[in-house]
């Protein structure tokens, strides 16, 4: 305090400035702000601008056809499918990895020998670019060399015991045939499934993939979570008696409540915006069938050079991911604050 | 002790399928990129080990007298490996994308530093809003976006750079870095630093000399994500940078390793390996360092 | 809540942990510093030439065969520059990424003075100069332009020439001699195919025709319509999708496939036919000579048994499509125009080099710029096999959107695979012949009526 006294009027001030809240606050904020506001901010102005015009290849200026673009692409049977693809894509992939990123992230805190080599396994997805491991995937879902296909229907011990994994398969889905309103086929020896050529395949391909590289990612935010959760909690949790399955339920799973949203939330906006994995594997699929609303954007604008239409397309994504934010971070906040 | 053998067997039943559904594709990989095109392709040859076949033009067979070798090894071929170092620039590759994510997470930690800390500590209410707009910048997808930014790219003079894409990455690591550590710096208990400040420090000296140690740990996983997140970023590195000695890994791959319609899938699957290994490493060791500041005593 | 330090366990833990990882960093970057002075050596290119006056930017796609772009970029490009006192610095890219990379480049009104496409980019005609010039110039020296090339790259609306036709790639088939032989068929019609397709599929060896979205599923589809006489459009630029022989065309195939194919074809991508063929299994597909080509250096022996033949004939004709079109345009907002001008032009004129570096993949669409192609094509050592390509490049091949020109609707038809669409559902007994050809015009219609509105046709 006596430093601070002894310093000059002017330095004072100046560091008082400093000091207050209402200065300090904007201050550091802004560099980051000002960054996203010119690179992001920026840019979107002009999209939303282009998407009201019937701008074409590359150019950004046209002539406004206002909200013609909008209304047209709605009106495209390709487009609705892509609407529904982006939502079926987005929760399907997000749910396996919220439930296999939580069981997976609560084995891996606990200390055990080789969990170093089973973790940097379990980290390898998100090591790799994502571009160059899904034309990996290419190879591994080709439509004659599958590794997928060969496994299922070789012989895998052809010196003596004659193993055709394909069998107990199509005993399985057998099963599921028996349920009502699924209706699956069986694997064909001669045939095997097109992992990239039959609709369905195509999108649980694609949901497949996209849940491969996302849960490494979401493992380690949730042990980031799991860790943070203090000693004191497992302590007065051991007086209380609770253990196990009533511990995971009342204690732990409250508390990961807020991380697990976050999680949640970061993967679905990765997962709906991203059009790597997609463009990659099917480019749209047999027939159109598997586009998202990214990639039927990318066609639409880039590839057939209807920018106007490509750049509304793209736009239809940010209400429906705006009102899902707003929804899960209230959420986040309830919990966090309770 | 054998509730201890039973957990860790529960452990290892848990995490073991993971662990081989997650890590199946590079074993594939690794096999794959030593296969000779006639092996390769192969119907009839079993996938996971080597068969001899007839030679094809420029292929070595390496080991061909190593006849001790399992899986047939001795008729694999080092040849599509070489073909990257020997006939692509993978390397200027791999030095390029270090050097993009390198910076970029330079300039994401000190933007987003101060911004997660105003965020968490000084701004109220307005500073949930501010976060969740932020946050909000995400929703916009890069497919939309790279169109405009090419004209900024190029008035700047940046095209063909790697420069580039060192401006325009941290567009998006800057909002998931700063939400990273305004919730980091939000569970640091405040009396920490009031007792900093109580003991005379300035409020940016309380910054620096008391919150930043404790939260090498937060900045740490900022780090790595956001290290990820440029090596995986795909739009912008194809688009903005034509020159294949300027090209990522993610943009080199793709344009010199398939033509037209011929896929050199060996070394497309050597390609992938190469920067995965390393990389998973390094994100391993940090995650080791992170939890071990962590759960120092939680389970036991 | 108190913060609590890392436990002395944990500590320990992480440490010999960390003894590991940094000696194996340390040796990785070891390895990566020995190989550093190497490319650093390659050093930055613009440094090396800085005693040109001008530079040229080209980009075009990475050549299937890989000695190609080695001579063109090496080679060709290098003593031109010297002649010229030019940097004429190449960058290559994936056939894929070229849409994305050219409207970037308009967006961004600043890129490579000479782009190279593989297919006549219409939709991009505003952004590009009139080649006239160009193509005045080699029409003086060499003769004139092909029946391809002109309607590829002309647009007889805006009178304007939207790209400068560099070579095309003639479209054979590809199939196993020895196979034929024992169903007792030759592929010379589409019947016969249909005929010998469940034969061949009996013998583990079907025949490879794609129904994919994909270059070489489009190209074929597009050519088997045309041998039944059916049409995206008319000359006068109207979709007449809609008729018998398109019906006739869908049933064909329709046909071929339920009895002689699996599914695996709508899967397929342009490399599929390729590697299929390649392993052995396929016994005939509609490719560029990449596939032969390969065979040569991999499989010598399936290269022997492999015939290569023109398009099948239809009940109305035999015609065929280019694979691709070399499509060289140069931008409005180019500094270099008047250089790139002569350097298409002096590559045009000379094309034996490319034609032979290419191993015949390219032919030149200005058929004079190569001399006694019979001779050529004979004298290659693989027994002659090349010959036809001559015949079908002169007779058998035709523009995509023939008889018409290759304007932006047919090259938005084209890039929205439309036909391979239309033909997978009838194939997979989604949609009848009949409504399918009625969908697709249904379809084709707003793309005309758009680009008719916009004053492009």
């Amino acid at each position: 305090m006596a430093a601070v006294a002894e310093a000059g009027p002017q330095s004072r001030r100046f560091r008082d400035l400093l000091e207050d809240r209402r200065f300090l606050a904007p201050a550091l904020i802004s560099p980051a702000a000002l960054f996203i506001v010119l690179l992001v901010g920026a840019p979107l102005v002009l999209a939303v601008y282009l998407s009201m015009t019937d701008a074409t290849a590359g150019q950004l200026t046209g002539k406004f056809v206002w909200f013609h673009n909008f209304t047209d692409a709605w009106h495209n049977d390709n487009f609705r499918r892509a609407l529904r693809n982006t939502i079926v894509f987005t929760l399907a992939s997000q749910a396996i990895v919220l439930v296999g990123a939580g069981i997976l992230a609560h084995a891996l805190v606990r200390p055990f020998r080789g969990r170093w080599f089973l973790r940097l396994l379990i980290l390898l997805p998100w090591a790799a670019p994502v571009a160059v491991s899904t034309i990996g995937f290419l190879w591994i879902f080709d439509s004659q060399f599958s590794v997928v296909n060969w496994t299922l229907v070789h012989d895998l011990l052809p010196g003596g015991g004659h193993f055709y994994l394909y069998k107990p398969v199509n005993w399985v889905l057998g099963v599921i045939d028996h349920l009502p309103w699924v209706h699956v086929g069986k694997i064909d020896r001669l045939n095997p499934p097109q992992w990239l050529g039959q609709p369905t395949l195509a999108m649980l391909a694609i949901i497949f993939v996209q849940a491969w590289r996302i849960l490494p990612f979401a493992t380690v935010i949730f042990i980031a979570g799991l860790s943070s959760i203090p000693t004191e909690v497992h302590d007065a949790a051991k007086v209380d008696g609770a253990t196990g399955l009533r511990k995971f339920w009342h204690v732990t799973l409250p508390l990961q409540l807020p991380i697990a949203t976050v999680a949640l939330l970061f993967g679905i906006v990765f997962t709906a915006t991203d059009m790597t994995v997609v463009y990659i594997l099917t480019s749209g699929g047999p027939f159109n069938s598997t586009h998202m609303l990214t990639t039927w954007a990318y066609q639409t604008g880039i590839v057939s050079s209807n920018l106007g239409e490509g750049a509304a397309i793209s736009l239809y994504l940010l209400p429906v991911l705006l009102v899902v934010t707003v929804l899960m971070l209230r959420f986040a906040r309830k919990v966090e604050v309770s | 002790m054998w509730a201890t053998l039973r957990e860790r067997g529960v452990s290892y039943l848990i995490v073991g399928p993971f662990a081989i559904v997650l890590a199946f594709p590079f074993y594939w990989m690794l096999v794959t990129a030593f296969k000779t095109n006639g092996d390769l392709y192969n119907l009839n040859h079993v996938p996971f080990t080597y068969h001899a076949s007839p030679p094809a033009l420029g292929e070595k067979l390496t080991f061909q007298h190593d006849h001790w070798l399992p899986f047939g090894f001795d008729h694999a071929t080092t040849s599509h490996i070489n073909f990257i170092f020997s006939d692509t620039n993978y390397l200027r590759w791999v030095e390029n994308t270090a050097v993009v994510g390198g910076l970029v997470v330079l300039i994401t930690l000190l933007l987003a530093v101060p911004a997660g800390y105003s965020l968490a500590r000084l701004s109220g209410r307005w500073g949930q809003s501010v976060g969740v707009g932020i946050f909000l910048t995400y929703l916009v997808p890069p497919t939309l976006l790279f169109l405009p930014l090419s004209r900024v790219i190029s008035k700047l003079g940046l095209q063909d750079r790697l420069w580039s894409l060192v401006l325009v990455y941290p567009s998006f690591t800057i909002p998931f870095a700063t939400w990273l550590l305004m919730g980091f710096f939000r569970t640091i208990p405040a009396e920490l630093e009031d007792a900093a400040l109580v003991d005379g420090c300035s409020r940016l000296k309380a910054l620096a000399r008391v919150i930043f140690p404790i939260s090498i740990p937060g900045i740490l996983t900022v780090v790595i994500f956001s290290f990820s997140l440029c090596v995986n970023e795909f739009v912008y590195a194809i688009t903005f940078i034509s020159g294949t000695k300027q090209h990522t890994i993610s943009a080199g791959v793709p344009n010199d390793l398939i033509r037209g319609d011929v896929y050199f899938w060996q070394s497309l699957m050597a390609a992938t390996l190469i920067p995965s290994i390393p990389l998973a490493l390094l994100y391993n060791s940090f995650l080791n360092r992170f939890i071990a500041g962590f759960t120092g005593g939680a389970f036991r | 809540m108190i913060w609590k330090p890392s436990g002395r366990r944990g500590l320990s833990k992480s440490l010999t942990r960390r003894q590991v990882l940094r000696r194996s960093l340390g040796g990785f970057l070891i390895l990566y510093g020995g190989a550093l002075p190497k490319t650093a050596a390659a050093g930055v290119p613009k440094y090396v030439h800085k005693q040109y006056k001008n530079t040229l930017k080209i980009i075009q796609w990475s050549h299937f065969v890989p000695a190609y772009d080695k001579w063109f970029d090496n080679t060709y490009t290098k003593s031109w520059g010297t002649k010229h006192d030019t940097d004429v610095q190449v960058d290559h890219i994936a056939l894929a990424q070229l849409p994305a990379r050219a409207q970037a480049e308009v967006a961004a009104q600043s890129g490579h003075d000479i782009f190279g496409h593989l297919s006549p980019q219409a939709g991009l005609e505003d952004q590009v100069i009139n080649h006239k010039e160009i193509i005045q110039e080699v029409t003086r020296k060499v003769g004139k332009v092909s029946r391809v090339g002109y309607r590829s790259c002309y647009n007889p609306k805006t009178r304007k020439w939207h790209g400068f036709p560099e070579n095309y790639v003639p479209d054979p088939i590809h199939f196993r001699k020895d196979l034929w032989r024992q169903v007792g068929i030759k592929p010379s019609t589409w019947d016969d195919i249909r005929k010998a397709a469940p034969k061949l599929k009996a013998l583990g060896h079907p025949v490879g025709l794609g129904m994919s979205n994909e270059l070489d599923s489009n190209m074929m589809l597009i050519a088997l319509m045309q041998c039944y006489g059916a049409f995206m459009q008319n000359s006068h630029a109207q979709p007449t999708i809609n008729s018998k022989r398109t019906i006739e065309a869908l049933k064909t195939m329709r046909d071929i496939y339920k009895r002689g194919m699996t599914n695996e074809v709508f899967a397929w991508t342009a490399a599929s036919n390729n590697q299929g063929y390649l392993s052995g299994r396929l016994s005939l597909a509609v490719n560029a000579i990449s596939i032969i080509r390969s065979a040569e250096d991999a499989n010598p022996a399936l290269a022997q048994n492999t015939s290569v033949a023109p398009i099948p004939r239809g009940p109305v004709q035999r015609l065929g499509l280019e694979h691709v079109m070399g499509v060289y345009t140069i931008w409005k907002f180019s500094k270099q125009k008047a250089l790139a001008k002569r350097f298409i032009a002096d590559l045009e004129t000379n094309y034996q080099g490319a034609f032979k570096n290419s191993k015949f993949y390219n032919f030149p669409a200005f058929r004079g710029a190569v001399h006694n192609y019979a001779r050529q094509l004979a004298a290659d050592p693989h027994k002659g096999k090349y010959k036809v390509l001559d015949l079908i490049a002169r007779k058998y091949t035709v523009n995509v959107g023939y008889p018409g020109f290759s304007n932006a609707a047919i090259d938005e038809i084209f890039n929205t695979w439309l036909i391979p669409q239309m033909f997978a559902q009838v194939a997979q007994g989604k949609m009848t012949p009949a409504e399918a050809a009625r969908a697709a015009q249904h379809e084709f219609k707003p793309i005309f009526a758009k680009w008719r509105a916009r004053g492009k046709i």
